[in-house]
């Protein structure tokens, strides 16, 4: 009885499935990280519908990917620089096809190649870009902000936003004290953590769904902020500044990936090649504001966001910038031990 | 003494209903940013529907929801008789599993199940969803159901089996019309538990099947969206209409 | 033995039906969390053996009894404020005339039928700096300058006694309708004051009604992940948050499900207590 009871409700699942369009594309993808337009026109002329899902951490991506490895839930999604090694070595990824992507070719040489995925084997690049400061200049006073260590300043007690990401944050912490942003030495880790601890007190909230919402919203007038969002904040919000922190701001770089069992690596594939195209680069570029490494994108955006060094940074705003690496999952335990600590306001 | 009191209490209702108001009132706001008065305007609702994806999250959600009330009712209807009627071993237990479920903290159950799942490896999705939320509805039908159960008059039954009706017949035409009230509130219990679930969907639910909880939880977590308020106020009108609705069969069943 | 036979496929097709939907989707589901409880965090497959303890000992290691212990007390504030704002809201409401009660029990569960999610960000346009309560009171000329009230441990409780008073309410009600007017007239004619009657009468009569209450305030109020994501701004954590956060970001599921047995403990505690002072109520009335 139960297993026939069973059965019938399996089977009313699989029906419910299989008299879905059978040309979806799952994507899973940061929140607010692709234009609806771009979503819109890839449905108009492949007639392939894009279920957009989105998450705000590398972490809560990875796990939820292998939660639904087997039943194949997601076609592409977009892990940070580290996160894709880290991916790759684990064997949870599909080669990507390279003669079904066209302009692979015109991607910026020195985003291809990476450590990361020495042979472009597993990834290609979508977006890259920066966490630095955001700084509200109509609601601060005095020296202007410049480096990781302002925000311990006091005249920002309960002003500071941070990123809802662990890495980066202790990335933070550590550059502050002088120590790589990879750091894997336990020490170091917890010097960074009683740093940041003092810096608790004047946090606000920790915001990776949108960081620019805090300053809009007028409960942070300082913070991290990734630059695209930085830069979608100023068109709201004219006094947002995009600043590089003299301690080296947080380098990454995003990559579409397709996970091991998706359903439709074909439409994967074109919707890479989709996004490649020097238009719609551009259009992703100048919407949300990230660096597009589409080369010939780069020469048709206007010159407000190719000159904006918020999203295309000058060789010296990038001095002492570090990429992110993946540490192992000795160290991330250690990390997402004191994060916990951190988060509950202890 | 009595004047205290009475202002007392329009005090926390006033205290309840700000928020409800608020969301009513700015849900027709033409202002972008969300904490200002910039004139009257239905743009919100109608960006609402002009969005494919929230679209068929309501829709997906009212599926689910009806099924989910539905099923639960069926189940819980036949516990509640059972409890009721039958004398059987382990009837303590299943009491007591009821109120367990009914009692334990939404997020235990949501990775209990998310656990049973992933072994059985089960896709997550419409199903997964369906089984969890009937599960967390179940205990709720049971109770109202026995409720009025308790009430009822214990000769009728036996009268009707006296008249020489089987066990099936007794409970459609005797039973059955007794609980009908009990099973509606049941019902629609179950419906608007489905209808409000975010924690235990955060985690059984899959990208193929996105609900509205789901939506609004991520809309609300990226920043105020005027989106939101418009659909509050759907929301809020809808169970609304269903509370009148039942009220209303409830008391045409009574006469 | 021939009507036994009779009503036998009926009667066991709903106790199949029944136990299996309970042993398949309930009991099972536990068990699967107690054993995962005492397996070891396996990076790459969730769970792994050997079998330990380990979860555990680091539930009580120190720095997460900090974590656990902060939460606990936003769900107790909660749960208090809830009380002291319910219990005499249940009083006032059982006074009220009876048509008109039913309108006003009818008004408190209104609520109760919005979207909770819906709700909890209608308090976030209150609450914001440049939000509703801070402009009010501006022009009021009460402050000078915007409060913070959003993202503060207070606008976490705020959130979760807005979304849970109901739930306060409706059993202390319910005990103030039993409550019998001719035993407080009894105790005042025995010379017992208002505050005597109150704390030897009315506290001890009420009693199951507040453990109800408490117990369906205090683990929700654990639970609610979403209140301090929305309110809290990603701090004030809750037991919740770091039970999902275990599950869904770190994976460290022995974690996470030890974390939850505690949890269900800390319920089974409270369903005992209730069910204590319910029996001892009994016995005195006997």
């Amino acid at each position: 009885m139960k297993k026939l009871a069973l059965a019938g409700l399996l089977a009313l699942g699989l029906t419910g499935c299989s008299s879905d369009d059978p040309q979806v594309l799952n994507l899973y993808n940061w929140s607010e990280y692709m234009p609806q337009e771009v979503l819109t026109r890839f449905q108009d002329e492949t007639g392939i519908k894009v279920i957009y899902t989105t998450y705000d951490s590398n972490e809560a991506m990875y796990a939820r990917l292998k939660l639904l490895d087997e039943s194949a839930a997601y076609d592409l999604a977009v892990p940070s620089t580290y996160y894709v090694s880290k991916m790759r070595n684990e064997g949870l990824l599909m080669p990507i096809d390279r003669s079904k992507i066209s302009g692979f070719d015109q991607l910026d040489p020195e985003l291809t190649g990476l450590d990361i995925d020495p042979e472009n084997q597993y990834s290609v690049p979508y977006l890259w870009g920066t966490t630095g400061i955001g700084v509200d200049t109509a609601d601060i006073e005095g020296e202007p902000v410049a480096a990781w260590e302002d925000l311990w300043d006091e005249r920002f007690e309960g002003r500071v936003n941070l990123t809802n990401d662990m890495r980066e944050v202790f990335h933070m912490g550590l550059r502050v004290l002088g120590y790589s942003g990879n750091s894997t030495d336990p020490q170091q880790i917890e010097e960074a953590y009683e740093k940041l601890k003092e810096l608790m007190p004047s946090v606000r909230t920790f915001n990776s769904d949108a960081p620019r919402m805090p300053f809009l919203e007028g409960e942070a007038d300082v913070g991290m902020i990734w630059n695209g969002e930085a830069v979608m904040g100023k068109e709201s919000m004219e006094a947002l500044e995009y600043v590089y922190p003299k301690e080296g701001v947080i380098a990454w770089l995003d990559s579409f990936v397709i996970p091991k069992n998706a359903k439709n690596p074909e439409a994967a594939h074109q919707f890479i090649s989709f996004v490649l195209q020097p238009e719609i680069a551009a259009l992703i570029s100048e919407d949300i504001g990230y660096a597009t490494p589409v080369l010939p994108a780069r020469d048709m955006l206007g010159d407000d966001v190719a000159g904006d060094r918020s999203s295309y940074p000058s060789p010296e705003d990038m001095v002492n910038a570090e990429f992110q690496t993946d540490i192992g999952d000795a160290a991330l335990q250690v990390y997402a031990k004191y994060w916990e600590k951190l988060k509950s306001g202890l | 003494m009595r004047w205290l009191s009475r202002s007392y209490l329009a005090l926390v209702y006033l205290l309840l209903y700000v928020p409800i108001v608020v969301l009513v009132i700015f849900s027709f706001n033409d202002s972008r940013t969300g904490y200002n008065w910039g004139g009257l305007s239905v743009r919100w609702y109608e960006s609402l529907f002009s969005n494919h994806a929230m679209v068929q999250a309501m829709w997906n959600s009212l599926w689910l929801a009806l099924t989910a009330a539905t099923v639960s009712t069926c189940i819980g209807a036949l516990t509640a008789l059972a409890l009721h009627r039958y004398r059987f071993r382990g009837k303590k237990v299943l009491n007591g599993m009821l109120f367990v479920v009914m009692m334990s903290p939404e997020i235990v159950l949501a990775i209990s199940l998310l656990g049973l799942f992933l072994l059985l490896g089960l896709k997550l999705g419409y199903v997964s969803l369906l089984l969890a939320h009937v599960t967390f509805c179940l205990p709720f039908v049971v109770i109202t159901v026995m409720a009025r159960l308790s009430g009822f008059d214990e000769r009728l039954p036996e009268a009707a089996r006296d008249l020489g009706a089987s066990d099936f017949t007794m409970t459609r035409t005797v039973l059955i019309p007794v609980i009908m009230p009990a099973l509606l509130a049941g019902w629609l219990l179950g419906f608007t538990l489905s209808m409000d679930d975010v924690v235990v969907s955060t985690f059984v639910s899959g990208p193929s099947y996105e609900i509205l909880p789901l939506r609004i939880y991520s809309m609300v977590r990226v920043g105020l969206k005027p989106e939101v308020n418009a659909l509050g106020t759907l929301l809020l009108v809808f169970s609304l209409a269903m509370l009148m609705l039942s009220q209303w069969i409830l008391s045409r069943s009574k006469q | 033995m021939m009507q036994s036979i009779r009503q036998q496929p009926f009667r066991a097709a709903v106790l199949v039906l029944v136990w299996g939907w309970l042993v398949f989707l309930v009991l099972t589901p536990n068990m699967l969390v107690v054993g995962a409880s005492v397996m070891t965090r396996d990076p790459a497959n969730f769970i792994s053996l050997p079998l330990n303890l380990d979860a555990y000992r680091q539930l009580f290691n120190p720095l997460y009894l900090e974590v656990f212990l902060h939460s606990l007390y936003m769900a107790a504030m909660t749960t208090l404020v809830c009380l002291l704002i319910g219990y005499p809201f249940a009083w006032a409401l059982s006074r009220v005339e009876k048509r008109r009660q039913i309108l006003l029990i009818f008004l408190l569960i209104v609520p109760f039928w919005t979207n909770s999610l819906v709700r909890t960000y209608a308090l976030k346009l209150i609450l914001a700096t440049n939000g509703l309560l801070n402009s009010a009171l501006m022009s009021l000329g009460v402050i000078d300058e915007s409060a913070q009230l959003l993202y503060t441990e207070g606008a976490v409780i705020v959130g979760l006694v807005y979304l849970l008073l109901p739930f306060m309410i409706l059993p202390l009600y319910s005990v103030f309708e039993d409550l019998r007017q001719d035993v407080l007239l009894a105790s005042h004619d025995l010379g017992a004051g208002r505050f005597a009657t109150f704390k030897n009468v009315i506290v001890p009569l009420t009693l199951p009604g507040v453990l109800a209450g408490v117990m369906l305030v205090l683990l929700p109020a654990m639970g609610l992940f979403f209140v301090p994501d929305i309110l809290g701004g990603s701090r004030n954590l809750l037991v919740g948050n770091v039970i999902k956060n275990q599950f869904l970001d770190a994976r460290n599921w022995p974690f996470g499900a030890a974390a939850s047995i505690v949890l269900t403990l800390t319920m089974a505690l409270l369903m005992f207590a209730h069910r204590l002072s319910k029996r001892r109520l009994g016995e005195e009335g006997a």
